[in-house]
């Protein structure tokens, strides 16, 4: 390379994305590598800024709104009770005309549920087992755990309304199947880890 | 990086998720400073970042119980996320976009002296606010261009090409020389 690197080839060679003509570049060119310097010397002054406090303290405030918005959430939740015992009754009324083969059809579905959610019993003892203590992980890594929890609980959320509204155990059992994919991901994550850390 | 002590330990993250206020509040008491030290890096001004501190916590309120973490680590990163998310919210603010382009244009050539050595401080604050959001995040939180686009939701190339601009710019103003 016959020429200075840009701040973006330079900035990609510290994000470790630089080409590899880009490196040999810097350690032989004087000025390229003060450049580079400068860029760790920045971002490590950046680093070192001071935290810094609200001039205010919001907790009153924050705990104010919130509890108002539990309080309309509570009659929310009440009316939406009221059409959930609605929908349960006619799923109920409903069950009553299944035939008997419906019936054992059902009751194969039902241990496939049961099978999925003791899988799922068993990820989350692993997983609390390998995510008992704080351990070093990396911004991605740390993400990459927060999306998937994030995941699980919208999930999570699903297979309560499903089971709360009654749905057909194909629906909760593909609810939970996606459950258990996810829990083997986030193990896995953690897993890796551990095993990065210990390395 | 300005990281702080954080005291929440798991059973307070377990008594947050069941919305018991004290322990909402203890997760308040630790976070508050790390959440506006963010907010205010990356909002142009005090009252926007205090502003997306009430909203972090609000959100963490709310959405405590479907967090899945029961480490102080991972609930760092989820209230990182967060705070992050709603600080980007205030910076896209419509009032702020005609100052953001005035900053753009006329950098280096409207009062600024570009020879003149700069607290550091004081030249992050005179970044555009996507400039600053993007190096606050990238260099100081550790977030990827990928993550950073994802929140702004923008393309990977807008987030180093804002990073790289930003870093021309800081190294102008602070007059670092060889």
């Amino acid at each position: 390379m016959y020429r200075h690197l840009t701040m973006a080839e330079l900035l990609e060679l510290r994000d470790r994305e630089g080409k590899v003509a880009a490196r040999q570049h810097v350690d032989t060119c004087e000025a390229c590598a003060f450049e580079f310097e400068l860029i760790h010397q920045r971002v490590a002054a950046l680093r070192a800024l001071p935290a810094l406090q609200s001039p205010r303290d919001r907790w009153e405030v924050v705990r104010q709104q919130h509890v108002a918005g539990r309080r309309r959430g509570a009659w929310r939740a009440a009316g939406i009770m009221g059409m959930a015992a609605a929908a349960m009754l006619a799923v109920f009324v409903g069950v009553q005309s299944f035939t008997t083969d419906a019936v054992r059809a059902e009751a194969d579905l039902q241990q496939a549920l049961a099978q999925w959610m003791a899988e799922s019993r068993r990820l989350e003892s692993l997983l609390h087992a390998v995510d008992r203590e704080p351990r070093v992980m990396t911004g991605m890594t740390a993400a990459t755990i927060a999306d998937l929890e994030d995941r699980i609980a919208f999930v999570d959320e699903g297979i309560a309304r499903a089971t709360a509204a009654r749905y057909a155990p194909d629906q909760v059992g593909a609810l939970w199947r996606e459950r258990v994919a996810l829990m083997g991901t986030l193990v896995n994550t953690h897993v890796r880890n551990v095993a990065y850390v210990g390395y | 990086m300005p990281e702080l002590a954080v005291a929440v330990d798991e059973l307070a993250i377990r008594r947050a998720k069941t919305g018991d206020l004290d322990a909402l509040e203890a997760v308040y008491r630790a976070y508050q400073s790390m959440v506006y030290t963010l907010a205010r890096r990356i909002c142009p001004t005090p009252e926007d970042a205090e502003e997306a501190l009430q909203e972090t916590f609000l959100e963490i309120c709310k959405s405590i119980r479907r967090f899945r973490g029961s480490v102080p680590g991972s609930l760092t990163a989820w209230v990182k996320r967060i705070a992050a998310s709603k600080a980007l919210i205030r910076v896209r603010h419509e009032k702020y976009r005609e100052t953001d382009e005035w900053r753009d244009d006329g950098w280096g050539t409207a009062g600024v002296d570009t020879g003149l050595s700069m607290d550091l401080e004081t030249v992050l604050s005179q970044l555009s606010a996507t400039a600053r959001a993007v190096v606050w995040l990238h260099d100081v939180e550790g977030y990827t261009h990928e993550e950073i686009a994802g929140l702004m939701g923008k393309t990977v190339s807008f987030s180093k090409s804002q990073l790289s601009r930003a870093h021309v710019r800081l190294r102008r103003m602070l007059g670092e020389e060889a």
